[in-house]
């Protein structure tokens, strides 16, 4: 027989049948698109060229940086366009496009590529470039928010442009090309409306365009539409049930590991529980549903080991607690995960998974030796 | 234990396993190739010297390789023939080996067993010196020489000896096979195990993918109160030592220990059935069988092969190989080596050869690690094989055994699972051999 040569690679030689990186990319896309799709209707068509804008600045930065930091192009994996996406959802409708580019940028190029890429990035970029833009002079143009359905009467496909009229009162003003003011300042958001003290009540009042209950008697959501997403906000964060439909399928495709959101809402009901701060509302409103199901979930950005998950996940969920409410900020998603993003390095290093069969079973591994002793065999050679 | 009260372990996978390729076929008898390649170490341990130089006339079963140390296991020419030379030759790791090269008479007598004492008047060190005679190793791949494993520590009494018959390579089916065509010598083998180290107890762990040899080993045992025939879950690597002792008995064998540290011992399907040769005919171990299978064979089967034939020869005997099949593995896919060729000849230790059409051979670029967690959850010994890979790249040693390279067995779940293609066990096997050398100086 001829001596043909074969592929000759270590073992093992069989993989799991789809088990990569861009599926695991494609599959959160397919998650997020209800809630995609849900934004877009709520909030119009401007919320689709957020989105778009995100996505495309994603992906052309990826493509420029790496080209400049002399990598591999890796647009396929999908990865830039599930961060500009995730961007998307964490802004309102109402930031204008410049600003979501600048965002974008900010988290692709720096908290992605500069960091080293896909894998070795500290931060999950999405919240980083939120974040970024929170802190930066720009916060002003991502910080106010349009009430659902704001478009009735003025036009679904109406653009929102904007205008600062005084930077330092912090009044925007927000226009439809046509001229048409949209109401921004006067909406807040579910939280908003909870720290500025508005008690909530049972009464209702009012259908909603889709039937729900709407508002209860002093202006506050009720239950049922933030959970089915009729409430103000930033793009991804309104609906609950197309999040939870989403994460479901995550889940059943072993994309995420169910224990880091169970672990961030048990975390932070554990919080409202104790406190007996409206657990329901506060459970049902913001972005925690998009921070446990879908950011806190992110691979890279969360701990490898399962006990490690646990700690990060319910630390989590606890510090959105406390900075929701004693901080004052209504809302502590982002920089809670991103303050564990920062910890994951001390729980990979730190927390110990004891080994099949061993015997002590220690809860810390032992500490670095310092300073560390350079490796032996550079001797060896000489 | 699993849901459906099979015995069962944590971690691991469930790769595709394509056993009904071969699982029906009766074992055959693969031909005498022309020449012979038998390498003179095919054991873990002390290396052999040859006993034979070219030009010699060997028999069926001479002894042609051996050495005084304990550890270590005799070598035997597999035919009657003609010593050509004693040279190096590529082994299946793709490493040189030196090995006793032999041209076959073309007439094969049978071999001529030697009658020895009945099977009830051997006692504990008349089965040792017939396993160490017999050059018997473990034939699941590892090949520890088995006379070493029936001389546990004084102080470590073995109470349990297990069969390893959980066959969970994927193709694999010449343990299933030997069950159901020879299980009474099995369960002889057995018995002969039990009482070289003087167990009162024995197990056969047989996977649930294989329940007509469950059904055909309990009959055979039935008489037997001591021997309990055992169904464990089909998962891999359920055939894993550790893992199979934790499945069978609940006790978990400490890292870095030996099994007889929890009073047990385990033996592969094939060393049970060869101990059971050697002792009725004085049979040393110059013969196994293998399984020839995967999609890129013509005709998968279960072989008699003798040991030092050619892969080229099996694949023939198996119908030959579908064109532009891409890999061509001596050993399991899970665990086997790659071979470049078909020229590596079989060992002791080898328990198949599977050929893989592309379709089935999926090879990309490495990514770096996405930190997904999922080999830290499939690793059957909880390791942190994403961790071993960034010490390794990163030369820090001491870190790469605290996340547990030593302990790892190279069963592969790792990068089985993994989306960004990590070849994890190359990278444990550049850690085992510095931090050896390490510790060393
Ligand atoms: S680290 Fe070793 S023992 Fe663990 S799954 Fe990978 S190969 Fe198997
Ligand atoms: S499976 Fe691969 S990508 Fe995931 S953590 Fe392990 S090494 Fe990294």
């Amino acid at each position: 027989m001829a001596n043909s040569k074969f592929m000759a690679t270590v073992s093992p030689h069989l993989h799991e049948k789809g088990q990569t990186i861009d599926r695991a990319m494609r599959d959160v896309l397919i998650a997020l698109t209800p809630a995609a799709l849900w934004a877009i209707i709520v909030f119009g068509f401007n919320a689709f060229l957020v989105m778009l804008v995100s996505i495309v600045t994603a992906m052309l930065t990826e493509v420029v940086m790496r080209w400049i930091l002399g990598r591999k192009a890796t647009l396929k994996d999908l990865s830039a366009v599930l961060t500009g996406l995730f961007l998307a959802f964490l802004l309102p409708v109402t930031t204008p496009l410049w600003v979501v580019a600048i965002g974008s940028f900010l988290a692709v190029g720096v908290a992605k590529e500069l960091f080293g890429g896909l894998g070795k990035n500290i931060f999950n970029p999405a919240l980083f470039g939120r974040v970024a833009l929170m802190i930066s002079p720009l916060w002003i143009y991502t910080a106010k928010f349009v009430e659902p359905f704001w478009w009735r009467g003025i036009g679904f496909f109406s653009p929102i442009h904007t205008s600062i009229n005084n930077a330092v009162s912090g009044r925007v003003i927000y226009k439809t090309f046509t001229g048409g003011v949209v109401n921004a300042t006067t909406s807040a958001t579910p939280l908003s409306l909870l720290k500025s003290g508005k008690m909530l009540t049972n009464t209702v009042t009012g259908p909603t365009p889709v039937g729900a209950t709407w508002l209860t008697s002093n202006g506050r959501p009720s239950g049922w539409s933030l959970f089915l997403g009729l409430k103000s906000g930033s793009l991804g964060e309104v609906s609950v049930l197309l999040l939870l439909v989403g994460a479901c399928y995550l889940l059943y495709r072993r994309t995420i590991d169910w224990r880091i959101p169970v672990g961030v809402l048990g975390g932070a009901l554990f919080i409202f529980l104790i406190t007996w701060n409206h657990p329901l509302y506060q459970m049902l409103s913001g972005g925690i549903w998009l921070g446990a199901l879908y950011m806190a979930t992110d691979w890279v950005s969360s701990p490898v080991s399962r006990r490690a998950k646990w700690i990060y996940a319910v630390g989590i969920g606890v510090f959105i607690g406390l900075v929701r409410l004693y901080s004052p900020w209504p809302e502590g998603v982002a920089i809670s995960i991103l303050i564990w993003n920062v910890l994951t390095l001390l729980l990979d290093r730190y927390v110990a998974v004891p080994k099949f069969g061993e015997v002590k079973k220690p809860l810390f591994n032992r500490l670095p030796a310092f300073p560390k002793p350079k490796p032996i065999r550079v001797e060896e050679k000489a | 234990m699993s849901k459906q009260g099979f015995k069962t372990f944590k971690g691991g996978i469930h790769p595709p396993y394509n056993k009904e390729l071969a699982s029906g076929k009766a074992i055959t008898r693969a031909p005498v190739p022309a020449e012979l390649v038998i390498p003179l170490n095919q054991h873990i341990g002390a290396p052999n010297e040859p006993l034979v130089s070219p030009g010699d006339r060997v028999t069926v079963g001479q002894k042609i390789g051996g050495t005084d140390a304990f550890v270590s296991a005799p070598v035997h020419s597999s035919v009657a023939g003609t010593v050509k030379a004693i040279e190096d030759r590529p082994s299946f790791t793709g490493q040189i080996a030196k090995s006793v090269v032999i041209t076959a008479d073309a007439e094969q007598p049978a071999f001529e067993g030697k009658p020895s004492k009945p099977l009830g008047e051997l006692t504990a060190d008349d089965i040792r010196e017939i396993a160490k005679e017999a050059g018997l190793v473990g034939m699941g791949g590892a090949a520890f020489p088995t006379h070493v494993k029936l001389s546990p520590p004084k102080d470590k009494p073995v109470d349990t000896v297990i069969i390893n018959a959980a066959e969970c390579e994927p193709f694999l089916t010449c343990d299933h096979r030997t069950m159901l065509e020879r299980p009474s010598d099995l369960v002889e083998g057995l018995k002969l195990l039990m009482k070289a180290v003087g167990a009162k107890k024995g197990i056969i762990g047989i996977e649930a993918n294989k329940m007509d040899a469950v059904d055909t080993v309990r009959s055979h045992v039935s008489a037997e109160p001591t021997i309990e025939v055992d169904v464990c879950d089909v998962k891999y690597p359920e055939g894993s030592e550790k893992q199979l002792i934790w499945a069978l008995t609940g006790r978990k064998v400490p890292p870095g220990k030996l099994p007889s540290e929890v009073g047990c011992l385990v033996q592969n399907v094939g060393t049970a059935v060869a101990l059971f040769e050697a002792a009725t005919m004085g049979k040393p171990l110059y013969e196994r069988v293998l399984t020839v299978s995967g999609q890129g064979i013509k005709e998968p089967a279960n072989l008699r092969v003798l040991v030092g034939t050619p892969a080229s020869v099996l694949v023939e005997a198996a119908g030959g190989m579908v064109s532009g099949a891409a890999k061509l593995i001596m050993g399991g896919p899970m665990t086997g080596w790659a071979q470049e060729d078909d020229t590596a000849s079989v060992v002791k230790g080898t328990s198949g050869i599977v050929a893989l059409p592309p379709e089935l051979v999926d090879v990309r670029d490495e990514h770096a690690c996405v930190r997904c967690g999922k080999c830290v959850d499939v690793c059957p010994m909880t390791l942190m094989p994403n961790f071993i890979v960034d010490s390794v790249q990163k030369e820090e040693w001491e870190k790469a055994e605290l996340w547990g390279a030593v302990d790892c067995f190279e069963c592969g779940c790792c990068s089985f699972t993994c989306p960004a293609y990590i070849p994890h066990v190359d990278y444990v096997r550049k850690a085992k051999a510095e931090i050896a050398a390490l510790k060393k100086r």
